[in-house]
């Protein structure tokens, strides 16, 4: 094909996603003298995970209490990840700005304070934390005000922009190239340092309402940065750890954090309580722990399983109806609504979810970065959900400002960067845009992603074997050879498009993790039926890394404090 | 179904277009208002909800997620 004409804009720093991560990445990099592009494939202003505002922000405020502290913090996440994160890679984004970043929302205007006694914070616990560590807030306008902000010191936008590829030339990094999808023109970027921001993965698994957009976590997110990442030489960890909630039936919604922190339960069909079966601190356990609950109570036929929050103080479930939920996800009142529910007076039917690689408090998987939230190529950044770091609202927040100032920094002491060559450029182009070149006898993102979602649920969801993973890889292998037949009939399909490329590849990853640990871990996340138990010798990080043709797997051992 | 855009109501502003994260909805610049073209890619964030100024917009689950 013949490709046509390719923009070119060159900045020092490039920020890949306009979620929480990126918003700040983009604001910290400019603030500490780069000139910087905020690509993102949908609006600037509302994206990622937190487009419409969320209503937990955890933070260590150091107020007083014994919990409230960097240290007692970084003990509870130590144990929470089994010193699979990086403890440096938490203290040095999450613990390091996260006062200054509560003080600085609260000076745009953001609402932190809704309580009415003593300072005004309303913090609540939650996953088995040892304290208070959840600001109750009002988000809402929090990604708007943010990238406000980016805009107002400098950081040029560039919306609608799906990215295609990462420029690597001899081993440095040259620049990215993306499609401004909606007018189908290509867009080279130019920079010295790049740094992605693009959260968490999902729409890999079925899920139980038949709705592969209705997840708790973005639909959207598909795992960009962990892909050209990825082929780019850069190493990912423990991809085989999947992440599950518990969302009320066939709605992805999030929330759980909310009520669990208010002190609701979860109980089977007969009334019981049913988390203590499985961990000693109940409702007040990890995610995980909830979600094997739930599950394993449903499959051996004592389910459904619900929330039960009808015994809150009315106080604390105004809270919740008024605060919490309908701001952790906007449509939740209009779920209850439509449904006739009324939390005062219904148990809420729940269920396990769809598995997805999270962005979360305690996640364990992600694009491998050291304490600068450098990956292992020079000049990448990564930071948030698609980094094996703190991922949630706050811990994305500060690992972008971590991430910005570290490529702003880069970029300051990197030489121009290499000359994409022609040739590669327009092969990579003429790649990305197929899709729309092929007018017949080709297949939907719809079809090849219900393909893909039938394999990852049937063997690598929960309860995994050696033999099914195996399978698996050949059956995502059959369709890695698919992708050449994708068919789009517009712009909008073809940014689906390069987002089931995207899902593939994480796919492969995670398949591919799974069937190399021998072992089971962290609930539902990585059950294997051969490997029912967790084995020390398996007490480790898994990396891949893609080395030539190939893909190496390696080791490394769990952090200690 | 999904986010629901009151015609009626829609000055065609733009705002939702710009806020939903997804791509799911488009102007229409022929008739000045603003479609869900890809409702079944709705995530009902309600993003474009957050955004609109006339209040124009509400979320009908499918059958599929509610009853």
């Amino acid at each position: 094909m013949r490709v046509p004409e390719i923009l070119e804009t060159e900045v020092d720093v490039v920020v890949v996603g306009a979620g929480s991560t990126g918003g700040m990445a983009a604001l910290s990099a400019r603030q500490a003298g780069a000139t910087v592009a905020l690509v993102d494939k949908a609006g600037i202003y509302r994206s990622g995970c937190g487009a419409a505002g969320e209503d937990h922000f955890v933070a260590v405020l150091e107020l007083g209490e014994d919990w409230d502290t960097p240290e007692a913090f970084l003990r509870w996440y130590n144990g929470l990840t089994q010193g699979l994160c990086n403890p440096k890679v938490v203290e040095n984004s999450f613990l390091r700005h996260i006062r200054w970043l509560v003080s600085y929302l609260e000076d745009l205007g953001i609402p932190m304070r809704l309580g009415r006694e003593g300072d005004g914070y309303i913090r609540t616990g939650s996953y088995s934390a040892p304290g208070r560590y959840w600001i109750n807030f009002d988000g809402r306008d929090l990604p708007p005000r943010v990238a406000a902000e980016a805009r107002k010191a400098g950081v040029a936008f560039f919306p609608k922009r799906a990215v295609t590829d990462l420029l690597v030339e001899e081993d440095r990094l040259a620049g990215l190239l993306a499609v401004e999808y909606r007018t189908g023109r290509l867009h080279l970027f130019r920079c010295k340092a790049v740094v992605l921001g693009t959260g968490n993965v999902c729409r890999m698994y079925d899920n139980p309402s038949g709705e592969p957009f209705n997840l708790w976590n973005s639909p959207f997110n598909t795992g960009l940065g962990h892909k050209v990442a990825f082929e780019a030489g850069a190493k990912v960890a423990n991809m085989e750890f999947i992440g599950f909630n518990i969302t009320p039936k066939n709605f992805g919604s999030p929330g759980l954090a909310g009520l669990m922190g208010m002190g609701a339960h979860i109980v089977n069909a007969a009334g019981e309580r049913i988390v203590f079966k499985y961990h000693p601190l109940g409702e007040k356990g990890p995610r995980w722990a909830l979600c094997q609950a739930v599950y394993w109570e449903t499959k051996e036929g004592r389910g459904p399983c619900y929330i039960d929050a009808r015994h809150l103080a009315e106080a604390d479930m105004e809270h919740l109806l008024t605060r919490l939920l309908p701001v952790d996800k906007k449509s939740f009142n209009d779920y209850l609504r439509q449904k006739g529910l009324d939390l005062r007076k219904d148990l809420l039917e729940v269920e396990v979810t769809g598995g997805e690689i999270p962005a979360m408090v305690g996640q364990l998987s992600g694009i491998l970065v050291d304490e600068s939230m450098s990956t292992t190529l020079p000049g990448l950044y990564a930071a948030g959900g698609c980094a094996l770091a703190m991922g949630s609202l706050s811990g994305s927040m500060c690992g972008g400002i971590t991430a910005g100032r570290s490529a702003a920094a880069f970029a300051a002491r990197a030489g121009s960067p290499p000359e994409p060559r022609r040739a590669h450029l327009e092969e990579l182009a003429s790649r990305a845009l197929a899709p729309m070149e092929r007018k017949q006898d080709g297949i939907s993102f719809r079809e090849f992603e219900d393909k893909l979602r039938q394999i990852m649920s049937r063997y690598v969801g929960v309860g995994r074997t050696a033999k099914g993973l195996t399978t698996a890889i050949e059956e995502l292998s059959w369709l890695e050879g698919m992708v050449p037949r994708l068919q789009a009939a517009d712009g909008h399909e073809l940014m689906r498009c390069l987002e089931a490329r995207e899902l593939l590849a994480v796919s492969r990853m995670i398949a591919r993790g799974a069937l190399v640990r021998e072992e089971s871990r962290f609930g539902l996340s990585h059950y294997r039926g051969d490997f029912p138990e967790p084995r020390e010798e398996w007490h480790k990080s898994i990396l891949q890394q893609k080395v030539g043709g190939s893909v190496e797997i390696s080791f490394q051992p769990p952090y200690a404090l | 179904m999904a986010a629901v855009i009151d015609e009626e109501c829609c000055t065609g502003c733009g705002a939702c277009e710009a806020a939903c994260p997804g791509d799911v909805i488009y102007m229409d610049h022929e008739r000045g208002v603003a479609v869900v073209r890809y409702p079944d890619e709705c995530w009902f964030c309600c993003s474009c909800r957050l955004e609109c100024p006339r209040d124009c917009i509400s979320i009908v689950f499918p059958m599929s997620i509610v009853p």
